[in-house]
């Protein structure tokens, strides 16, 4: 077998498609690519592919990264430009690479592309709704606080979270045009992790960040796993 | 052009519903084009999106260089509240403009439960519910599909139907129509209506008077406008390899009901059974050749990326070449990993082997559909199935290793008895018992389900009365008592929901205000059981003065002038009483596909004849 890793995005047009469709769409890609792709055993075959951190719905990305593995070895260009051609509007493959196998003798096979990942950075964009130093000093505030706790609530469980112990770098705040610009460097680890848009969210009710919260757009721009980017691991 | 902030998307069910950018789909320049057409279903995303027919016309109409064709759904209640709530119109999901822009607006008109969802849609897009409101400037409303064969319930909501198929008709109609406008719209809105009835297959129902005896059933129907036919018939096909296919499906990015290609192999069905309304109004049949859906196979894998492809049609074990062409696709798509399914199956072993065939390992279950529980009444449904046939069926499944057997059957049917009842769980429970005598132990599952009967236009059962809610109820709960056996799951419909159908389904022109009324009262999605609100489709009735009962249970006299004659898909009713006879005397009548013509009338009143590559030339001829 033959392993590839691509960069893809995700893009504006497909921002509101879980992270299960996503595969889908890319599984079909793949067969519309005519990429001699290998398949799992069974009653269902699949294509065998694997892909990194999850993405929450609503949120696009420059950094999502999927293994798949071919039954023939095809040079890099011919399967990026295949690829590239079947894909749907909303994703654009930015980076291939073979995944070098070590061999037997140098011991462990590469991790689950899952496992790679250690971090994630994050740009959220939103209108300012108030004072520009109002928005600094919330910022501010926030990345000086030593313990947050975020109130978690799913269908099937709430808990409380320590969010500070996921920011690996405080967070940055500017301005790209008129809009609010943060950057979100923030760990990812196999017990948890905190989303983007829950730090947004506290920013915005705890420490009185002026930002329209309803119009906030989130994009992750990396993932990386040893301080690489996951692309630069194989 | 309609952009919905984040907030809302993120708000909202399923998202992705209102988000379109799909793979295939169609995006022109709105000022390059002269027709604008928007193709919608009222229901959902998922259940348009699966809808063979929007696919064709989507292609056939974007085919055209004048025409940009794109689609639009109903939004789910969620999303509808916030639409309200923010005056955001309906909006068509490639160019995101409001619905009311386009020239046209065409609704598949797949069952009559999506009514009030038209409605709904056409509030939420600006237009006005009623024909007669909407101004020269307004866009045109069409409707075709199943239901089509009784429009009027509809009739006074709709600009224009569409009968039969429509893959030649649109076309002709986006020409008439860029003709009109370019010539500078002669005669305004009704200018345009009259050039379209001139085409064969149109129904402009504002160009009839309608007319209703002493006793207030309706008499008559008669044209007021010069171009309006008396009689319309359906458009039909003739040969089925000359017109386009869908060859690039729009590619949903979330999963939809018919989540698969579908290739239909042939139209129509003519195994005769009297309930089925399809199998009057699709006749005859006409089968696509091999050669031709073996390349249609081929593009549409490339063009989709799926690895399941359906074969369809009313009957897909029918297809005269359906061994050989599942031997082509099977070599054609060697190591592609694609899958094929049968969405039905005719109980024989010719079908089982089939089955086996294409399932391979997965054994995931069978359907089959006696439709009653007795021979009796499978004779005077037509349905020319034995026990006997059924049984062999089976055991030829569960020697293949099949554990899981769904039989669907029919309640509420003519001369229908406690016995026919009965029969079904006897039925049932013969299935369960041949798996242990195959098998030598448990461990099958048989489910039957089992639907209301509702009397159809068009169909040798339009006569008759619908059975009332609580005798559809009673023989539920009969059947339910005469189970004895674990093995055997028992399915049934709503019965009020079947008898509301029952009632719209062969309703006149005054039953549009019930669904004026129920929909201003509420009514959406009555399809779906947990949104459907039985009181305000009862209080709707009550409110115009109409007695539900007298269209649903009322058995119409064999002379009387029925609401639909003049919309017809080409059989004729005297055919229709000669089955209605043959009924009630249990006799069979042979399918036409090979044996004799039993003189339907649609091959010689529309000119066509059937297609089946496996009849011998010459042995059957309609009298054309
Ligand atoms: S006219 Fe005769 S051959 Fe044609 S569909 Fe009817 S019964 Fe069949």
């Amino acid at each position: 077998m033959y392993k590839y890793r691509a960069q893809l995005t995700k893009g504006d047009e497909i921002r509101y498609i879980s992270h299960l469709d996503y595969a889908g769409v890319m599984e079909r890609a793949i067969r519309r690519a005519k990429l001699p792709a290998a398949y799992t055993e069974g009653f269902n075959p699949h294509l065998k592919m694997s892909f990194a951190s999850p993405l929450s719905l609503g949120v696009t990305s420059d950094a999502e990264y999927m293994d798949f593995e071919l039954t023939k070895p095809l040079c890099q260009p011919e399967i990026f430009d295949k690829l590239s051609a079947a894909l749907p509007p909303g994703i654009r493959l930015i980076k291939l690479k073979p995944v070098k196998e070590p061999k037997p003798c140098e011991g462990k096979k590469h991790k689950a592309l899952m496992a790679e990942v250690e971090q994630g950075i994050y740009e959220v964009m939103a209108p300012l709704t108030g004072d520009w130093d109002a928005a600094v000093k919330a910022v501010e505030k926030y990345n000086g606080a030593t313990e947050v706790n975020y109130h978690r609530v799913t269908p099937k469980k709430t808990r409380d979270i320590e969010v500070k112990q996921y920011m690996l770098e405080p967070v940055k705040i500017g301005m790209s045009g008129d809009l609010v610009k943060l950057t979100m460097n923030i760990s990812i680890t196999q017990t948890g992790s905190i989303k983007p848009a829950e730090i947004l969210e506290l920013l915005h009710n705890e420490y009185g960040l002026p930002v329209a919260l309803g119009r906030a757009l989130i994009n992750r721009s990396k993932l990386m796993g040893q301080g690489k980017d996951l692309i630069d691991l194989v | 052009m309609i952009k919905l902030e984040p907030e809302i998307l993120q708000a909202v069910e399923k998202p992705a519903r209102y988000t379109g950018h799909e793979l295939n789909a169609v995006h022109k320049d709105w000022d390059e084009v002269d027709c604008h057409f928007a193709l919608a279903m009222a229901d959902t995303y998922e259940v348009g999106m699966s809808n063979l027919g929007l696919k064709i016309l989507y292609e056939v109409l974007n085919n055209r260089q004048d025409t940009a064709c794109e689609r639009v759904y109903a939004p789910w209640t969620d999303m509808e509240a916030i639409m309200r709530e923010r005056s955001i119109p309906l909006f068509s999901l490639e160019s995101f403009t409001e619905i009311k822009k386009f020239d046209f607006l065409g609704f598949t008109l797949q069952y009559e439960m999506i009514y009030s969802n038209i409605l709904n849609m056409l509030d939420l897009a600006g237009i006005p519910i009623w024909a007669k409101d909407r101004n020269d400037e307004a866009s045109f409303i069409v409707g075709g599909g199943p239901t089509v064969y009784n429009t009027e319930p509809i009739a006074d909501f709709f600009d224009f139907f569409i009968l039969g198929e429509g893959e030649e008709v649109i076309s002709e109609v986006a020409e008439t129509f860029v003709k009109w406008k370019r010539e500078g719209k002669p005669g305004g809105r009704k200018g345009f209506l009259k050039e379209v009835a001139k085409l064969e297959g149109i129904y402009v129902p504002s160009f009839y008077n309608v007319k209703y005896n002493e006793k207030g059933y309706f008499s008559s129907i008669e044209p007021k406008e010069p171009e309006a036919r008396a009689k319309i018939y359906k458009r039909v096909i003739k040969d089925l390899d000359s017109v386009h296919f869908v060859e690039k499906p729009v590619m949903p990015y979330i999963g939809i009901v018919h989540d698969r290609i579908m290739l239909e192999l042939f139209r129509g069905c003519t195994r005769g059974c009297r309930f089925c309304q399809a199998g009057t109004s699709y006749r005859p049949i006409r089968e696509r050749s091999r050669e031709y859906l073996r390349g249609l196979a081929r593009k549409l894998v490339d063009s989709s990326g799926y690895n399941e492809m359906s074969l369809t049609s009313l009957s897909s074990a029918d297809y005269s070449c359906l061994g050989e062409l599942v031997d082509d696709l099977f070599s054609d798509f060697e190591g592609e990993k694609v899958s094929f399914s049968l969405p039905s199956l005719r109980i024989d072993s010719f079908s089982i082997d089939l089955a086996h065939k294409l399932q391979q390992v997965r054994k995931s279950g069978l359907t089959f559909a006696p439709e009653a529980g007795t021979q009796r009444l499978r004779d005077v449904i037509n349905k020319g199935v034995t026990e006997k046939n059924l049984m062999t069926a089976v055991e030829a499944a569960f020697k293949q290793g099949w554990k899981q057997v769904k039989l669907y059957f029919m309640m509420g049917l003519p001369t229908e008895t406690d016995e026919d009842i009965v029969g079904i769980a006897r039925l049932a429970e013969k299935v369960a018992r041949k798996y242990k005598e195959v098998k030598g132990k448990w461990g099958v599952t048989v489910t039957i389900s089992v639907s209301c009967f509702v009397p159809k236009p068009h169909t040798p059962f339009q006569w008759f009365g619908q059975l009332p809610k609580d005798e559809f109820e009673r023989r539920q709960r009969l059947l339910k008592d005469s189970i004895t056996e674990r093995a055997v799951k028992f399915h049934y419909h709503d019965a009020r929901v079947s008898v509301l159908e029952g009632a719209i389904s062969r309703g006149d022109r005054r039953i549009s205000q019930v669904i004026y009324q129920a929909w201003k009262d509420g009514a959406k999605f009555d399809g779906w059981t947990d949104l459907f609100k039985e009181d305000v489709w009862h209080e709707a009735f009550r409110k115009c003065g109409i007695d539900m009962k007298e269209y649903s249970e009322r058995t119409r006299d064999f002379d009387e002038p029925l609401p639909w004659e003049h919309t017809t898909p080409g059989v004729s009713k005297d055919f229709l009483k000669r089955e209605w006879n043959k009924a009630v005397a249990e006799q069979l009548t042979e399918d036409c596909r090979r044996g004799k013509c039993s003189g339907c009338g649609v091959c010689p009143s529309l000119k066509v004849d059937i297609v089946d590559w496996k009849r011998k030339e010459g042995e059957v001829k309609a009298n054309v």
